[in-house]
């Protein structure tokens, strides 16, 4: 099975308002994939379905399973760290580590330690005592302890200063990320791991507007300066954005040969932002 | 049959008191099951429901 | 996969004493500790010489008898604690399934693999078998002072304490009939314990105003509907069966587990209990 996740045609209804409009999703085993997208989009809907937290319409399998029937078997296998300061505020350090090893069979506890150690965390603190860039690094040191195929991340390091955030994405590549687990990562602060992945999804109003790999962008997405005598030929190629930039017209391309491009101006390949902000304009325009 | 009591919480709790009720409610009558006494001093309280319209007479 | 089992249910009791420590260790505390200071209160009234002769009493009224027999003697003592029991467990059912849903850490549980079914389970036997034993400790951390300070008094006026080691032994047959009765209470209660464990999952808002009116509208709507009042009788017998609340000896024990109206309790619970399991898939 080269794909982790498979879905089809996911639906989700809050009342009239419709959070996943027919979702298809394949995520290929040992991607890092970025799950893009504004507020409201139904990122966390998506990666709650993914992970049994929330009933969803349509065809879902990840890891194997049904999220929907076996959660707590999904769990074994799959790791989800929510952007709401989620671990119980109650507990002591200690007692959560005490309670995720009793509780799950691939936990190290060793792991957890030698990672928490590098931390400034004391092992006696409830978790309302700690910072939230402390609680994250904690519920980091615990996910990366546990074996698992697929780890989900939702929108992990919001409201975290940058130290933290640079600290969280650092450890997640070079101490978790080993080429064989796949990682799923909403955000909607695209810069930030755009270098990271190496798999892109765009959603936006509960609808996929993007699936590609990272390294296909380059051949499907184009950028052009267009100098200013070619603006026609340019407009009559349909792009699916157009901006200013520095004094000139940038014209954005989805599957248009760079061969027909070449003559408008200078090419580039859109950074994963422009081309997000492409994208969600195109989808505005209809 | 089963997507419908997965729907909601909504339904779900519908399913779930349906039941309970018609699991009480075919007790009850294959046992006969009646409001027994509760014994105490008291005359306020020694009725049985049953008697609801006597003790109102008798009470008024 | 059992050992596993029991690794994780082991750590789920111990997660909910944690979480509920006030409750199941905090409020029996306080109880004993006001019983405490009225007993010291009430002995500082009486003479000195008036309580050793009631001391003297005590020990020649025990001194010899089996303590099975005389535990019920201590019963009475058990009555503030079993109300203070049923009240924090009721506190605790409402809460332990809306709580983590309101806080959000009901994402970090269910990241867990720990199934519903173990989850609400958990609970039920933390209020059946757990909380019971922590408050029966404290009671005999209760006697164990008293036993001394019994001793003590005594030692200083020449009581024979033989007679008061009678009584320590029936007031600790007295805690077993203590964890009898409120084992046989709680499994007898099942239904109510499901009913409102069912409404703590379900409610977003409010799950006492749910479970309540909830159950006074189907009341009301069957009689309505059909002029029946099965709910109204079966809750009043199950109410009304005192017996099954308090064991005042250790005769006939077995008798209350092992009855028709117990298992009937016990099934229509099971359903109820198995609502709120299901009911845990809707955490939003």
């Amino acid at each position: 099975m080269s794909n982790i996740v498979e879905a089809k045609g996911l639906c989700k209804s809050y009342g009239k308002f419709k959070a996943l409009n027919n979702v298809d999703l394949s995520i290929p085993n040992g991607s890092i994939s970025g799950l893009i997208g504004p507020n409201g989009a139904g990122k966390t809907t998506v990666l709650k379905a993914l992970t049994g937290l929330c009933d969803v319409e349509g065809e879902l399998s990840v890891a194997g399973r049904d999220p929907r029937e076996a959660r707590h078997k999904l769990m074994q296998d799959v790791c989800f760290i929510a952007d709401v300061g989620i671990l119980p505020k109650w507990l002591k350090v200690s007692q959560i580590i005490d309670y995720v090893e009793a509780v799950h069979p691939k936990f190290d506890r060793s792991k957890a330690e030698k990672f928490l150690s590098t931390t400034e965390i004391p092992a006696n603190k409830r978790v309302k005592e700690l910072s939230k860039g402390m609680v994250t690094q904690l519920h980091l040191a615990l996910v990366m302890a546990i074996e698992v195929k697929l780890l989900v991340l939702d929108e992990p390091t919001l409201g975290l200063d940058i130290i933290y955030r640079k600290e969280f994405y650092d450890r997640l590549l070079n101490d978790y990320y080993d080429g064989g687990r796949t990682i799923i990562i909403s955000t909607h602060q695209v810069e930030e791991v755009e270098t990271l992945l190496s798999h892109l999804i765009f959603i936006n109003k509960g609808k996929i507007v993007l699936d590609a790999q990272m390294s296909d962008l380059a051949e499907t997405y184009t950028e052009v300066l267009v100098d200013a005598d070619k603006l026609a030929q340019a407009d009559a190629l349909s792009p699916i954005h157009i901006r200013n930039l520095l004094g000139k017209k940038s014209y954005t391309y989805e599957s248009v040969p760079r061969s027909q491009l070449d003559v408008l101006g200078e090419l580039y390949t859109p950074s994963v932002a422009d081309l997000f902000v492409a994208k969600m304009k195109e989808d505005k325009h209809g | 049959m089963k997507d419908f009591i997965l729907k909601n919480r909504y339904t779900l709790l519908l399913t779930t008191l349906t039941l309970y009720m018609a699991v009480l409610v075919a007790e009850g009558e294959i046992t006969g099951r009646e409001a027994r006494i509760i014994d105490f001093e008291n005359p306020f309280f020694d009725f049985n429901i049953s008697n609801w319209e006597d003790f109102v007479d008798e009470n008024r | 996969m059992d050992k596993i089992l029991l690794r994780q249910f082991y750590a789920l009791l111990r997660r909910e004493v944690l979480e509920h420590r006030n409750l199941f260790l905090g409020a029996p505390a306080v109880v004993a500790f006001l019983i405490l200071l009225a007993t010291i209160w009430a002995a500082n009234q009486i003479p000195n010489d008036q309580l050793v002769l009631g001391l003297e009493y005590l020990a020649m009224l025990f001194d010899g008898l089996s303590p099975f027999d005389m535990a019920s003697f201590f019963m009475i003592l058990s009555i503030p604690f079993m109300l203070t029991l049923y009240v924090c467990c009721l506190v605790y059912l409402i809460n332990t399934l809306y709580q983590d849903r309101k806080e959000m850490s009901v994402l970090f549980w269910q990241s867990m693999p720990v199934s519903n079914l173990n989850t609400v389970l958990s609970k039920v036997v933390t209020v059946v078998i757990v909380a019971p034993l922590f408050y029966v400790a404290v009671i005999f951390g209760l006697y164990l002072i008293a036993m001394i300070w019994l001793t003590v008094l005594g030692y200083s006026n020449d009581v024979d304490l033989a007679g008061l080691g009678w009584l320590f032994l029936a007031a600790l047959a007295s805690l077993l009939l203590i964890y009898a009765s409120t084992f046989v209470a709680t499994l007898w209660l099942l239904p109510t314990i499901g009913w409102i464990l069912l409404f703590s999952a379900f409610a977003r808002k409010t799950p006492l105003l749910w479970a309540g009116g909830v159950f006074i509208l189907v009341g009301f709507l069957e009689d309505f509907a059909f002029g029946t009042q099965y709910l109204a009788n079966w809750v009043e017998s199950r109410a009304a069966n005192l017996n099954q609340y308090l064991i005042l000896d250790f005769q006939n024990v077995l008798g209350r587990l092992f009855n028709y109206d117990m298992l009937f309790g016990v099934i229509l619970g099971s359903i109820l209990i198995a609502g709120a399991v299901y009911m845990r898939r809707f955490t939003d």
